[in-house]
């Protein structure tokens, strides 16, 4: 008797205990105007919180995956947890399943605190492909996801356009200024994923909301992540907001009468504005 | 009293008011100018699982209760009314009626792919020669052998010819019942059933977009399992159901009239005239404060009658009254937006102006207001 043969490398590689974690920030309602406290931070209130915007490319790519691929979509997020709606919304928009890290420690966190906790939660996950937003609209910070990456000690694809997986490895498509670049990373990995990938990210289903509260959300504190109070928190922090100044958004007009030498002085102007 | 909507009541509005303000009002004008009815726009909606919202999970609906399907209504007809009246006749005209007298095997066979929002279902009551009149009915079935033999002709029907129509329920007379009146029995014609023809579209003033036609049956056989619910039932069965559809039309009429109120409030502050934006004439304030006045009644009216109906307590005579105060508010409300636009609420660049064409109906389909003031007299027992 024969030994089935192996079956032929199959064409679409599923996986259904595939991990996928989607990092999500919640972050200020963009309609409401933003300000900052005595002590330099952003002044948050829960009932306008929302999931950041760059995330919700990230979220809706991670459920495309999930489709080709099977396994699960894992939401995690670390935050106060103070309202659940950004996290009840992305399990309303088909995810699996939420990890919510918060403790009272973790309050006035930098990049590099957030990195550190994110990584250890990644790894209490066991995830296979991590996804994170280009950067989220309320710090513009952008450097979470390789700051999560050097902690964990994975390869980082960033400002991903395109995401696929194939066998064992992530590629994924990157713009550069003529045509992209491509680049491949063997499982566990990571990838942040760029606004440009322009997904169209879905709608929150109405089965989804209606399903959405029987989803599990877990809570983490940093003990069930074996971290220190120490390495994390406002305390920890390498970088201090020292002042915030509005952007001044007054335009600057320039009237030029007369139509003598008009084309000269527009040329020169856009010159002198390195405009062209 | 506990006005406080739930967790999955809010985030269906939410849901709703963002998904109207961007997929449906961008193309509200077009829709309306090509009389074109937005087929991709209604697959997404089902895809979303709107066509099927408060249809329970185990027949592909989502599984909402009544208040957030009006709420949907709502937010939908302030996208859009033509989109909103498609969702509503297929939900409560439609797809309900399988739901409340359908067999177990009637609902896995229609209900699900409805629910779903694969296919569209009408409701055929309306007759060219019985309207208000509804149990005038002419279109007659009779029994051969195992099917039903249907002839007659229905008007005014929503969701018949769309191309995702699966087919009508229509009433007809099947026979005489013991106190001599005719009995009417709901029966279930599929697109495409010999001799069932669908009209060409009718051409409206409003509900550009929405799906209307004349049906016509000519000898048309359907099978004796086709019934659906109790034969010789259909006129309790409709009435019932327009109860509950006429909750339905308010909550799509406070859409409408809020969509005014929005625009009308959004232009007084931008146009100016003496100097001044308009908003701040006493006589423009005052217009604003009415219609946002009759929205906030007409909103707690429809929420009241549906709290009712989800407590299975009766609900007829504030089904009525929400429709009839409602539909009455949102006209008011579209002929104050196109007063407060002057000459630019006349123009087709300005939404107001199909607001005004779109809101006259709501005072005609699912029983006239004539028809909604006979029937809270007779909740008065005012003989
Ligand atoms: C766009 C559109 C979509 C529709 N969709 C559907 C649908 O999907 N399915 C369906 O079955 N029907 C549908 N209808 C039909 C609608 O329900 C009827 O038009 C409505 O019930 C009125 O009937 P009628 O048009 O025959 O008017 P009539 O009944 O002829 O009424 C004419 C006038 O007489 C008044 N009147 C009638 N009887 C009385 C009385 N006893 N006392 C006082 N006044 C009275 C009416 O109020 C009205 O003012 C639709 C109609 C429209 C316009």
């Amino acid at each position: 008797m024969h030994a089935p043969s192996p079956p032929a490398f199959p064409q679409i590689w599923r996986n259904p205990t595939l991990k996928i974690v989607v990092c999500m920030k919640e972050t200020p309602s963009t309609e409401v105007p933003k300000s900052l406290g005595a002590d330099m931070r952003l002044v948050r209130n829960p009932s306008d919180t929302i999931i950041n915007p760059f995330d919700e490319y990230t979220i809706e790519e991670g459920l495309r995956q999930q489709e080709k691929l099977g396994g699960d979509v894992i939401i995690l997020t670390m935050g106060p947890g103070t309202t659940n709606d950004p996290m009840r919304r992305a399990l309303a928009m088909g995810a699996t399943s939420g990890v919510l890290v918060s403790d009272p420690a973790l309050a006035g966190s930098d990049a590099v605190a957030t990195g550190r906790v994110l990584a250890a939660a990644l790894k209490k996950l066991e995830a296979d492909l991590v996804l994170f937003g280009q950067s989220s609209a309320d710090a513009y910070g952008g450097i979470v996801p390789s700051i999560t990456a050097e902690f964990m000690g994975m390869p980082l694809l960033s400002y991903a356009t395109k995401v696929e997986v194939a066998g064992n490895n992530v590629t994924i498509e990157r713009e550069a200024e003529v045509g992209y670049t491509t680049a491949t990373a063997p499982l566990p990995a990571l990838v942040s994923v760029a606004k440009a990938i322009n997904n169209n990210p879905r709608y929150p289903s109405m089965k989804g909301i209606m399903t959405a509260k029987k989803k599990p959300i877990e809570t983490w504190t940093l003990a069930d992540l074996g971290l220190d109070a120490a390495q994390v928190g406002a305390g920890a922090a390498k970088e201090r907001v020292t002042g915030a100044t509005p952007v001044s958004t007054q335009r600057r007009r320039e009237i030029y009468n007369g139509s003598a030498g008009a084309a000269q002085r527009i040329f020169e102007f856009l010159v002198e504005n390195k405009i062209i | 009293m506990d006005f406080t909507l739930t967790d999955e009541q809010l985030s269906i509005q939410q849901t709703c008011r963002a998904f109207a303000e961007e997929a449906i009002k961008p193309i509200a004008r077009e829709i309306d100018e090509k009389s074109e009815f937005p087929l991709a726009l209604i697959k997404e909606m089902g895809k979303m699982g709107l066509m099927g919202l408060p249809i329970p999970e185990q027949y592909g609906g989502a599984g909402a209760d009544f208040l957030s399907y009006c709420l949907a209504l709502e937010e939908i007809a302030r996208g859009d009314a033509s989109v909103a009246i498609t969702m509503e006749a297929h939900i409560s005209l439609g797809s309900t009626p399988f739901y409340l007298y359908g067999t177990e095997e009637q609902k896995q066979k229609y209900l699900v792919p409805l629910a779903q929002g694969e296919q569209l279902w009408a409701f055929g009551l309306t007759e060219p020669g019985a309207g208000s009149d509804s149990g005038g009915t002419q279109t007659r079935a009779e029994r051969v052998g195992d099917e039903w033999v249907v002839n007659g002709a229905k008007m005014f029907i929503t969701n018949a010819g769309t191309p995702i129509s699966g087919g009508v329920t229509v009433t007809a007379v099947t026979g005489k019942r013991p106190d001599g009146r005719n009995a009417i029995t709901n029966l279930i014609i599929p697109t495409g059933t010999p001799g069932y023809v669908i009209g060409p579209p009718l051409k409206k003033m409003g509900w550009k977009a929405s799906d209307t036609r004349p049906l016509n049956f000519d000898d048309c056989r359907v099978p004796a399992e086709n019934v659906l619910g109790e034969e010789g039932n259909g006129f309790h069965q409709f009435m019932q159901i327009l109860d509950a559809g006429r909750v339905a039309i308010a909550a799509l009429c406070v859409g409408l009239a809020q969509a005014c109120l929005d625009e009308s409030l959004h232009y007084a502050k931008e146009r100016k005239q003496f100097g001044k934006p308009i908003s701040s004439f006493q006589a423009i304030q005052f217009k604003l404060a009415d219609m946002a006045m009759e929205v906030e009644l007409a909103r707690l009216m429809y929420y009241k009658a549906a709290w009712l109906h989800m407590q299975g307590q009766p609900f007829g005579k504030e089904a009525a009254m929400a429709k009839l105060f409602a539909s009455e508010a949102s006209k008011r409300a579209a002929d104050q937006a196109v007063q407060i636009h002057g000459g630019y609420g006349f123009m087709d660049d300005f939404p107001v102006s199909r607001y005004w064409r779109n809101v006259k109906v709501n005072e005609i389909g699912e029983g006239t207001s004539e028809v909604q003031r006979i029937l809270i007299a007779k909740y008065l027992d005012a003989r």
